[in-house]
């Protein structure tokens, strides 16, 4: 009997260290940060703000420079630049939009998504009558500017403006 | 991908804080005193050579204001 027990023994500390490292593996991919079937997680932060942590939301839909995306649950994993635009993040609560100027949305493979961008404002919070005096004075900059790196300079702003003005009068209807 | 700042000589660093600078001259006049605390972003680089420190370099900022008004 005692033979049995002596035999077994290095089966069962064996069979637990199996267990345990299997134990291991299986908390590591399921951190703490992985939400429920059928969820997203958003993270989004700026330079000087932290916007979202770890909230869970249904969908968020942004504008990267590969084109427009609808992020649902279990995306497939991507980088994706953003392009100055409105990120939609849609929970039960309902839409909330922001724009952004720019920056990286990472979606990992555990349903998390980390939105980085430099800039970003609620819709309500841009000034409409702003965006139209600065979109004019950056067209004229761009017809009478003498550089090149201004004259893109002032590309690039009138894009962002324009894009502005489309997703306020989307908004507005 | 090709990107008309990129062909303009531009870098990423640049566009985005052009981006970003357009963007907060827009927020509504209540938040513009919030704002005006992270205006004036630079980033200076130096290439480093077998441990020692090159000449560092500012990353210009490229005006499309005149100053008073950024």
């Amino acid at each position: 009997m005692s033979f049995v027990a002596r035999a077994f023994k290095p089966a069962t500390a064996l069979a637990r260290l199996t267990r345990q490292s299997a134990r291991f593996y299986a908390s590591e991919t399921a951190a703490a940060s992985t939400p429920a079937a059928g969820r997203l997680v958003v993270n989004f932060a700026l330079p000087h703000a932290v916007v979202l942590k770890g909230t869970e939301v249904n969908q968020v839909d942004l504008s990267a420079v590969s084109g427009d995306l609808g992020i649902l649950a279990d995306h497939v994993p991507t980088i994706e630049q953003l392009k100055p635009g409105v990120i939609d993040i849609i929970s039960d609560a309902g839409s909330a939009k922001y724009f952004v100027s720019g920056g990286f949305a990472i979606m990992n493979p555990n349903s998390v998504l980390n939105i980085n961008a430099v800039e970003a404002f609620k819709l309500e919070d841009i000034d409409p009558q702003a965006v139209a005096a600065n979109l004019a004075e950056s067209q004229r900059l761009a017809s009478s500017a003498k550089d090149e790196a201004t004259k893109e300079a002032a590309a690039i702003e009138i894009e962002l403006y324009e894009s502005i003005q489309t997703a306020l009068s989307a908004k507005s209807k | 991908m090709s990107f008309a700042w990129k062909a303009a000589g531009m870098n990423y660093l640049q566009y985005s804080s052009i981006a970003a600078r357009a963007l907060r001259r827009v927020a509504k006049t209540e938040l513009q005193a919030e704002i005006a605390k992270r205006e004036g972003v630079a980033v200076k680089y130096a290439k480093w050579d077998s441990g020692k420190a090159g000449v560092s370099a500012l990353v210009p900022n490229v005006e499309t204001r005149p100053k008073a008004e950024n």
